[in-house]
């Protein structure tokens, strides 16, 4: 815990500086102990007591570069409501997803992470300029966000209670409550109904925060959740419900999209989408054998990398009213799952996921079958989100961000199977 | 040299050796070097005789193969679908596939001087040797799917060659009187469309014979020992298995193919109109391949279902009524296309009716095995061998006869019967043809001690010996006495249509208008060597080299015999004095037009083609909707539907969310109550 003391420190000092740059309006230089800061945590990670795997390290760097990405991206914002603090507020995500992706943490500090990432996402969403739209659309957020988190926590509660006493019943009932929660938190359909609005009316650059760096959290904490504190009985009942839950929302966000005329719209539906696939490498956890779950932890990881740089593209391209027209087919196909582009893998990891439980449970070959069908519906709308968005090429900060995603999507050329290394070398289990 | 080695020389050498002509035909169409290309192919045929009697000398001297025993050759293919390239050696494919090269070859050598001057070599000579190739395929294969690939190669060589001479431009080439009609329905046909007549009827056999292959595979399968060699399928297991109306279903559907291929009522009409294909094509066809194809595959079935049901037919429910089936369409179409034969006046149509007929006594003589392995196993072999060497006997027959046909047609321009006996004496070759002629037609026709009269003699025992089992099947009985009345009906009437084929061209038919007498040597060859081939064919018999020849003579030293081969020569010797019969004319007619069985070919077929293709015009219609707007349409409607609830309202939100968590909940109230109450 070593690491923590060393965080909290940190953050009290880089706080009083942003503080101090604020009261003596130097906000435009925060930047820069902001990246100092970010730095030193990720430097942090590499310390003795820790002893994290170098390739996992590797995987975390995606992360810091995320970060970097995000807190780049403010800085293309002409007004600032909150300058400094908006650094500050993304930093508090970035340190909670980091957390959550310690080992040995336990369930109070993974619950704090997931509260840490949703609660300054409350103030994130009302950066852009205040209308009476955004305003609308931060209400809308925050109702949501609320209730969300009310409810994920509730949950997890009946659910680790349920398990301490065994009762199945109750195991069931909280993983509902429990999955709600994280519906409602990352947007999975049928509970997505804030994602198409906030998406569309909200500011791009911390709608693309909001998409990117703030869904890593309650994914990953949720499968930790279910790791730890699983009834084996209620095994098979729990990959039904997030088979269908995932399903619906494949569904919704890609056929939802098809129509979508707007590109935040689109986008909104994509994550929908996006988020259901995600889901169902969740299945995985009905098998026992661990390195079927370390397949699926890569494939819920690298899904969400490829959905996270990808938004971060997207949105930006969007701000600056489009970007390099490469750039933008090359984020759309790597969305589609054209080989040898990152988000081919990530899908291929969920498939073969699917396909390794399939002999323990008949329904993976059913979902595996919608999320191919899916993929292929998805290939009309990023294709015309790429053409709506494409332009050519100019040397401004939007075009340098979105090249950094392509090239991040570009990577997977050397395919990515040290990144089944890397998590193969982790426990996933609470303490 | 290694016997899969053996085999791709076989098969693939025709093929090979006609790609020369084809190539350059389509560069240089028509020049006289390419023209010469056509003994390339010729001695591609060449090769493959020597390969098969290669075949027959080592199986039959070297490795002695007779009765059941056979031997095997397999080349994997995609062995997890139990496709192999297998092929069999045994008693009837050994001389099966040395019978098809051999005529293949002289009729290879008789085209070069009869297709010398056409205008599609190219063409002409790729179908004619992959006719040649696929039917020697369907002659070795024993893989069934090896064998459908002869078959439907056989299919399509059969229409490339009827419809060779596609241009529809020449009358010596149609069939039937130019302008003729019936009731308003066309009654001659053109070349294209007669290639057209026989793919549709054949494929219109192919299809179930498909289905039923798949079906045979699918239910060795659920045996345990998926198969899809003829020799290797456990028939009695798997009869047994699908009951007598599932034997009966599946052996009809395979039947449907050799039936339609054989020109069986009522699919036999388009064996007369493929007549309009060059004369060589003709022999090949009604010879030894494709309607020869039909009947030797009955036999191979009739064979291995024997040697596998140890010759117990009738242990098995439902092979009964196959059998039944097969032997009353086999007589019944013998004497409707002796009938029709007598009726013709075209020479080449007269004998493909004959052909039929012949065909007909093929299939009726193999069904009889069913009968008569109930006496012995022994007994229910030489039914299957004498259905065999009939075969034999015809296709070297047959194909002498087209060959002196298509000399006739070349000397007098006309492919009606014409011909007197001053036309025989005068033109050059003419005695010759004459001679070959009254060989080949009193060989076939089962005239005292010639060829066909062993074989015939044989046909006789077999029929009898339904007669002998009558007390154990009471019904027996009246089958003999229905199955002879039409055999013997039948022998008579093909004696006399044979008489009358040699008496209209060269006795007492009309004096030709047009000699065209140029060469023919090549030609008078090919013929020669087939009628002497016959003669050689009779001292096999006579000579008794196997046991079932020993049989032949035996059966044919029997009153019973004697006295149909004496009713034959005389029923011959009437035909020959009185070609026609005035009194008969309107009867001839009906008997020309083939008792309107076109109608049926050309109508109910036709219509029975056109129902499909407008079904699956309206299927494919259907499917262009479904892609261009049903679906289109559909997702749209239900893209709207998903977007429609983002209607700004946070009200409208939560409220759905708290729907959906209140459904949600009920369903798990409900089940897990549910559950817990059972």
């Amino acid at each position: 815990m070593v690491n923590l003391n060393n965080i909290l420190g940190l953050s009290i000092a880089l706080t009083l500086i942003i503080i101090a740059l604020v009261f003596t309006r130097k906000e435009k230089y925060s930047i820069v102990p902001a990246i100092v800061f970010l730095s030193l945590i990720f430097a942090s990670l590499f310390a003795p007591p820790l002893s994290l795997s170098p390739t996992y390290l590797a995987f975390l760097g995606f992360i810091y570069l995320m970060a970097i990405l995000n807190l780049t991206s403010i800085n293309s914002l002409k007004v600032r409501v909150l300058p400094g603090i908006d650094y500050l507020l993304t930093l508090i995500i970035v340190i909670a997803t980091f957390i959550s992706l310690l080992p040995n943490i336990d369930l109070i500090t993974a619950i704090l992470a997931l509260i840490l990432t949703s609660v300054p996402t409350y103030v994130l969403i009302l950066l852009g300029e205040s209308t009476p739209r955004s305003v609308n659309v931060g209400i809308k957020y925050i109702t949501f966000m609320v209730f969300a988190t009310v409810m994920y926590i509730i949950g997890v509660m009946v659910y680790v209670y349920a398990y301490s006493i065994g009762s199945t019943l109750l195991s069931i009932a909280g993983f509902i409550v429990l999955l709600v929660g994280l519906c409602l938190e990352v947007g999975i359909g049928p509970f997505h109904e804030w994602v198409p609005d906030v998406f569309t009316a909200g500011d791009p650059i911390p709608v693309s925060i909001i998409a990117s760096i703030a869904k890593f959290v309650p994914f990953i904490i949720t499968f930790r959740i279910l790791l730890t504190y699983t009834i084996p009985e209620v095994l098979p009942i729990l990959a039904l419900i997030i088979a269908i839950i995932s399903g619906i929302s494949m569904f919704i966000g890609n056929i939802g999209a098809l129509t979508a005329r707007e590109p935040g719209r689109i986008l909104a539906y994509s994550t929908i989408a996006n988020m259901g696939y995600v889901l169902a490498a969740f299945t995985a956890i009905i098998s026992p054998k661990p390195e079927v779950l370390t397949l699926a932890c890569t494939a819920i990881l690298l899904q969400l990398l490829v959905n996270a740089f990808g938004k971060i593209g997207f949105f930006t391209s969007i701000k600056g009213g489009g970007s390099s027209s490469i750039l933008t087919y090359i984020l759309a196909l790597s969305f589609i799952g054209m080989p040898p582009l990152m988000g081919f893998w990530s899908k291929l990891f969920i498939i073969l996921t699917l396909a390794s439980i399939w002999n323990t449970w008949n329904g993976a070959l059913g979902l595996a079958i919608v999320l191919v069908f899916n993929s292929a519906l998805s290939i009309p709308y990023y294709i015309r989100l790429a053409k709506m968005l494409g332009r050519p090429w100019s040397r401004t900060l939007i075009d340098g961000i979105v090249l950094i995603t392509a090239l991040i999507m570009l990577l997977t050329v050397v395919p990515p199977f040290w990144f089944i290394q890397a998590i193969n070398t982790f426990t996933f289990k609470l303490v | 040299m290694s016997d899969a080695f053996l085999f791709a020389i076989l098969l693939l050498s025709p093929i090979a050796l006609a790609t020369p002509i084809v190539i350059a035909w389509t560069i240089r169409p028509g020049a006289e070097w390419v023209r010469k290309l056509a003994i390339l192919a010729v001695i591609g045929l060449g090769i493959s005789l020597a390969v098969a009697s290669y075949i027959l000398y080592k199986y039959t001297f070297i490795i002695p193969i007779s009765g059941e025993e056979y031997h095997r050759i397999v080349i994997p293919w995609i062995p997890d679908l139990g496709l192999y390239f297998s092929f069999i050696i045994d008693e009837l494919s050994k001389v099966m596939g040395f019978l098809t090269a051999f005529i293949a070859f002289i009729i290879g050598v008789y085209g070069l001087e009869y297709m010398a001057h056409d205008y599609r070599l190219g063409f002409y000579w790729f179908f004619f040797n992959l006719f040649t190739a696929s039917m020697l395929t369907v002659a070795y294969a024993d893989n069934l799917m090896c064998l459908f690939i002869g078959w439907e190669g056989l299919g399509i060589a059969s229409w490339g060659l009827i419809a060779h001479w596609f241009r529809d431009d020449d009358e010596l080439t149609f069939v039937g009187y130019t302008g003729r009609r019936v009731k308003g329905i066309k009654m001659w046909w053109v070349p294209s469309f007669s290639g057209y007549r026989a793919i549709t009827t054949v494929r219109f056999g192919d299809m179930p014979m498909f289905f039923s292959i798949a079906a045979i595979y699918v239910l060795t399968y659920l045996l345990g020992h998926p198969t899809l060699e003829l020799s290797q399928i456990p028939w009695e297991e798997l009869l047994r298995f699908i009951g007598p109306f599932g034997t009966f279903t599946l052996l009809f559907m395979f039947l449907l193919g050799p039936l339609t291929k054989s020109a069986q009522l009522p699919f036999t009409d388009w064996l007369m109109t493929a007549m309009t294909g060059p004369t060589t094509v003709s022999a090949l066809l009604h010879s030894a391949t494709m309607v020869a194809a039909g009947a030797y595959l009955f036999m191979k079935l009739t064979w291995y279902i024997g040697i596998n049901t140890h010759w117990k037919f009738f242990e098995i429910p439902g092979l009964d009524a196959v059998y039944v089936s097969m032997l009353f369409v086999g007589f019944v179409t013998a004497l409707v296309c002796s009938f029709i034969a007598c009726g013709c006046l075209e020479r080449k149509v007269l004998l493909a009716a004959s052909t039929a007929a012949s065909l007909g006594l093929m299939f009726g003589i193999t069904a009889t095995a069913y009968w008569t392995s109930m006496i012995s196993p022994e007994f229910g072999m030489f039914s299957v061998m004498v259905a065999f060497w009939y075969l034999v006997t015809h296709a070297f027959a047959k194909a002498c006869l087209f060959l002196v046909a298509g000399h006739l047609i070349h000397v007098t321009e006309t492919r009606f019967s014409v011909g007197d006996w001053k036309f025989t004496r005068t033109t050059p070759l003419m005695t010759w043809a004459f001679i070959i002629t009254v060989i080949a037609t009193t060989c076939l026709g089962g005239l005292p001690l010639l060829t066909a009269y062993w074989v015939k003699a044989g046909m006789d025992a077999v029929i009898h010996g339904i007669a002998h089992v009558a007390e154990h099947l009471p019904e027996a009985y009246s089958i003999a006495v229905a199955a002879f009345c039409l055999y013997l009906l039948t022998s008579l009437t093909y004696a006399a249509f044979l008489a009358k084929f040699l008496s209209l061209n060269f006795v007492k038919g009309e004096h030709p208008h047009h000699v065209h007498a140029h060469g023919g040597y090549v030609m008078a060859f090919g013929y020669s060597v087939l009628g002497l081939a016959l003669i050689a064919l009779l001292i096999t018999y006579v000579g008794g080299y196997t046991h079932y020849f020993a049989e032949f003579i035996h059966h044919g030293s029997e009153p019973i015999a004697v006295a149909i081969g004496l009713l034959c020569l005389i029923s011959y010797l009437v035909a020959l004095y009185r070609p026609r019969i005035q009194a008969l004319a309107k009867v001839g007619e009906v008997l020309h037009d083939r008792l309107y069985l076109p109608v049926f070919c050309d109508v109910v077929m036709g219509s029975i083609g056109w129902g499909f293709a407008k079904g699956f015009w309206g299927v494919c219609r259907g499917i262009d909707w479904w892609a261009h707007n049903g679906m289109i349409r559909l997702f749209k409607w239900f893209s709207n539907l998903v977007r429609s609830i983002q209607r700004g309202y946070l009200s409208v939100y939560i409220r759905i969310v708290l729907g959906v968590i209140l459904a949600v909940t009920l369903i798990f109230t409900i089940t897990y109550f549910g559950i817990s109450l059972t």
